[in-house]
């Protein structure tokens, strides 16, 4: 089920919401569960099995771990076959027909693609189980005995399908001793509706652009780069304005997620950028990729090996093709560059530096979008003009005319601007008294809004519903 | 205001949206169509094991739920302000407002719809035209964006280089041009197609192109009823409605309809469609794969065979008055190869009358 649809806001949010303040607080986990596993059946109710087999395998080795914990022969032995468990479920469900067509094209062999369709999120909460079991097992978190806590944990809708990842470690204590209150609710209730408008209202719209560029038969250099803009924006008003409403509605069932995008396309670098970019995948990674493999602690040959493994899972992370291997390591050769030679010139480069940064983002999203790695290289090309395409034509000057609007406000949109002219609103005075009014007002505006482009069924995928 | 009774008025007002629609979307009954929108609305799906383990109860209940919400009208009519005059956008779904006529985007020219048009026309004169001695015609029929597109910046076709293309591809047919004899206020505001009290002018233009002449004078009635047309539901934009008009006298007066789908016989203008969900199809009682109008009144012979869309349903009474009879075919509901069954096609003249857009998207031609 997707937040953006009109099922998910009118027929089960009224209904986890009224049935989860209505029940006692040892119950509220349960409602939480009960409803998080009808949201997941939703559309797709065989692939339950497999998430209530990773919640199983995680809980039963989440305990053995804690008991086995002086026992370091049984201890690793819990938490191999609890990752293997993981990443075997992951492999076959997203990444077996990837290395089939991988393996058949360079073996010129035949062998036939499993056709398995992927489970909607369960890049995400392998992700959790995976963290909580290391974590188990490193001891910095000790087992949840409450199946249902975990599972809710796990399986916790706002979160499920497009994260951010929630680390079990900050949300623990979350799950048996957390406050509902009046203020976080409101300011839960704000989240979630402009995050639902940053997806139905500006990613969902930029999508129709992005459309019309790939069914064009007229492409453009114009048309390229407006296209590759676009794209640049889609996906952040889609993913962050997915974990807006995920960390909103977690509010209002009163726990804090952390934070998954912080502006980032106000970075100066792109070590700025992947700082500010899907935060909590790039601090998983981190926490239990690189510094396992060494992290910085290392001879320099081992470093640049061990970035290059983190981006190219990275990359695979978000799609099972070579494209976004490319893309992950794209982004690890800029990194390389930028620590050896680039970082300090770019701290001092002004604006500048953000053209550097916001450029190689949007060549990288080009490689992100692509169907294909020639694909890539052909879009990319054409971005300079390659393949003698025309600067502009009719067609192109029309959709930047009628996407102007879009354009600027997505733009303005991706800054902290409105976030600042609305804490200087609200900061005293008569600006205060206006906007207390007023806001209330304008969230119902805009959820009448959404619902209107709900209701006039207009273009909604979630790009992150197959991660 | 303190901020608890803020976030209190924040909650309450969402609150009282969110379950106000919710609860009215529950016990609303459900509407069998949209009368804009012209389209069956879909239902609430059945409860069963296999339609809920299948998935197809959560798309389908997806559906039912979104088709049905609770002022579904104005909530399209909101979208497309919002998209049309606040985000700036030229058009809603395809479709743009310039002049007070409602227009749908139509670019570019598609060369493998041409390709299938080429194709069908010609089986159609090798099957049955060219030994049966009929004389062939072709006329395209230019749509609003002929001129709406080009001269509001919207991305249109090259009109001149599509009919050069279709006469090149149909060399066979003898090609009537009728493009300078229209204008936009020949089509309706809100709909795709023309009026037919301003089409004498290209009635006569293809009856002497063909041959014949037409001498009749025609009294136009207006429809009590308002018309909006198909573009007017899919836009969503706030466009008045308009006069539907339609013209007796001469030969319409005294001709018969012979549906061959029901085997019956009918009137030129059907009443029950002229209230129905699209009025336009009062014309000849709107899509039907084949009719054949019978003129008491000339006792010539001479028949038109018409191959057609939608646009020659109101043309075709205007032509009549040449011919004996005039047989319409549409291809879009009738496989070319059982047309041989029921059209004896000797000595006939043929006209192959298309609009463009129709031209360029000829998938539908069987």
């Amino acid at each position: 089920m997707l937040f953006s649809s009109i099922p998910f806001l009118y027929y089960f949010l009224p209904a986890v919401l009224l049935a989860y303040f209505a029940a006692p607080r040892r119950a509220k986990n349960a409602v939480l569960l009960l409803f998080s596993l009808l949201f997941y059946a939703w559309g797709e109710p065989k692939y339950i099995v497999f998430m209530v087999a990773s919640i199983l395998q995680g809980y039963c080795f989440g305990r053995l771990l804690e008991k086995y914990h002086a026992d370091k022969r049984r201890s690793k032995l819990c938490l191999t076959a609890s990752v293997l468990f993981s990443l075997l479920l992951l492999g076959y469900c997203k990444y077996a027909d990837f290395f089939l067509e991988s393996f058949n094209a360079v073996t010129g062999l035949s062998v036939p693609l499993l056709r398995v369709t992927l489970p909607i999120g369960i890049s995400f909460y392998t992700f959790q189980i995976l963290s909580y079991v290391v974590d188990v097992y490193r001891g910095t978190v000790r087992a949840q005995r409450n199946f249902i806590n975990l599972a809710a944990y796990i399986a916790m809708f706002p979160q499920l399908i497009a994260g951010p990842i929630v680390r079990y470690a900050d949300i623990e204590p979350q799950l048996t001793e957390r406050r509902h209150s009046l203020r976080q609710a409101a300011a839960g209730a704000q989240r979630f509706v402009l995050g639902l408008a940053k997806k139905v209202l500006l990613a969902n719209v930029l999508y129709q652009l992005i459309t019309v560029y790939k069914q064009s038969s007229q492409p453009s250099v114009l048309f390229t780069w407006m296209y590759a803009v676009a794209y640049t924006l889609h996906i952040y008003f889609d993913f962050s304005g997915y974990s807006d409403m995920a960390i909103g509605l977690g509010q209002i069932f009163g726990f804090r997620f952390a934070e998954n995008f912080n502006y980032p396309y106000i970075s100066r670098s792109i070590t700025e950028f992947w700082r500010r970019w899907h935060m909590s995948l790039g601090t998983w990674f981190r926490d239990y990729v690189y510094i396992p493999l060494g992290g910085n602690r290392v001879p320099a040959g081992r470093r640049f090996f061990n970035i290059l493994v983190v981006w190219m899972l990275t990359g695979l992370w978000h799609g099972a093709a070579w494209n976004f291997v490319l893309w992950g390591l794209f982004f690890a050769l800029l990194l390389l560059v930028e620590k050896a030679f680039l970082l300090g010139w770019l701290q001092n480069a002004g604006a500048l530096s953000h053209v550097y940064t916001l450029l190689l983002v949007v060549l990288s999203f080009v490689i992100f979008d692509a169907g294909s790695i020639p694909e890539a290289f052909s879009r990319l090309g054409a971005l300079f003009g390659a393949g003698g395409l025309p600067f502009a034509t009719a067609e192109t000057l029309y959709y930047l005319r009628s996407f102007a609007v879009v354009f600027a406000v997505a733009v303005i949109g991706a800054t902290p601007l409105p976030a600042r002219l609305a804490a200087r609103l609200t900061d005293g005075g008569m600006g205060s008294r206006v906007m207390t009014v007023a806001s209330p007002l304008v969230l119902a505006a805009l959820l009448a809004v959404i619902t209107a482009y709900l209701v006039d069924g207009s273009f909604n995928p979630f790009l992150y519903f197959r991660f | 205001m303190k901020t608890e009774k803020k976030d209190l008025v924040t909650l309450v007002v969402l609150g009282l949206f969110l379950l106000g629609f919710s609860l009215w979307a529950l016990f609303k009954p459900a509407d069998a169509a949209s009368e804009s929108e012209r389209r069956a609305l879909a239902q609430l799906p059945q409860f069963t094991a296999q339609s809920v383990l299948s998935g197809g109860f959560a798309q389908q209940f997806e559906d039912y739920a979104t088709d049905q919400f609770p002022l579904r009208e104005p909530f399209r009519r909101l979208k497309a302000l919002t998209a049309t005059r606040i985000l700036r956008q030229r058009d809603n779904n395809g479709l743009y407002l310039r002049e007070g006529y409602l227009s749908k985007l139509e670019y570019p020219m598609d060369l493998s719809s041409l390709d299938h048009v080429e194709e069908r026309f010609s089986y159609l004169c090798q099957r049955y035209l060219r030994e049966a001695g009929c004389s062939v015609y072709l006329c395209a029929i230019p749509d609003k964006n002929y001129f709406l597109a080009a001269a509001g910046g919207y991305p249109s076709l090259d009109y001149e280089a599509f009919v050069q293309e279709l006469r090149r591809r149909t060399d066979g047919m003898q090609y009537i041009d009728v493009f300078d004899l229209l204008e936009l206020e020949d089509y309706y505001r809100t709909d795709t197609h023309w009026r037919q009290e301003k089409l004498l002018d290209v009635a006569e233009r293809l009856a002497a192109g063909m041959g014949t002449h037409l001498t009749g004078s025609y009294t136009v009635h207006t429809l009590e009823k308002p018309f909006y047309g198909v573009y007017y539901g899919q836009a969503a934009l706030p466009v008045p409605p308009e006069e539907l008009c339609y013209l007796t006298g001469g030969a319409i007066d005294t001709c018969t309809v012979y549906n061959y789908e029901t085997g019956t016989y009918g009137p030129v203008y059907d009443r029950q469609k002229a209230e129905g969900r699209d009025p336009y199809e009062m014309f000849l009682s709107g899509p039907v794969s084949l009719l054949r109008l019978e003129n008491p009144r000339n006792t010539s012979g001479r028949r038109l065979i018409l191959f057609r869309d939608s646009f020659g349903s109101s043309i075709a009474p205007l032509l009549l008055e040449g011919y004996s009879s005039v047989t319409l075919v549409d291809i879009r509901y009738l496989a070319s190869a059982r047309l041989g069954d029921f059209i004896d096609f000797t000595g006939s003249d043929v006209l192959f009358l298309y609009s463009i857009p129709v031209l360029n998207n000829s998938e539908t031609l069987k």
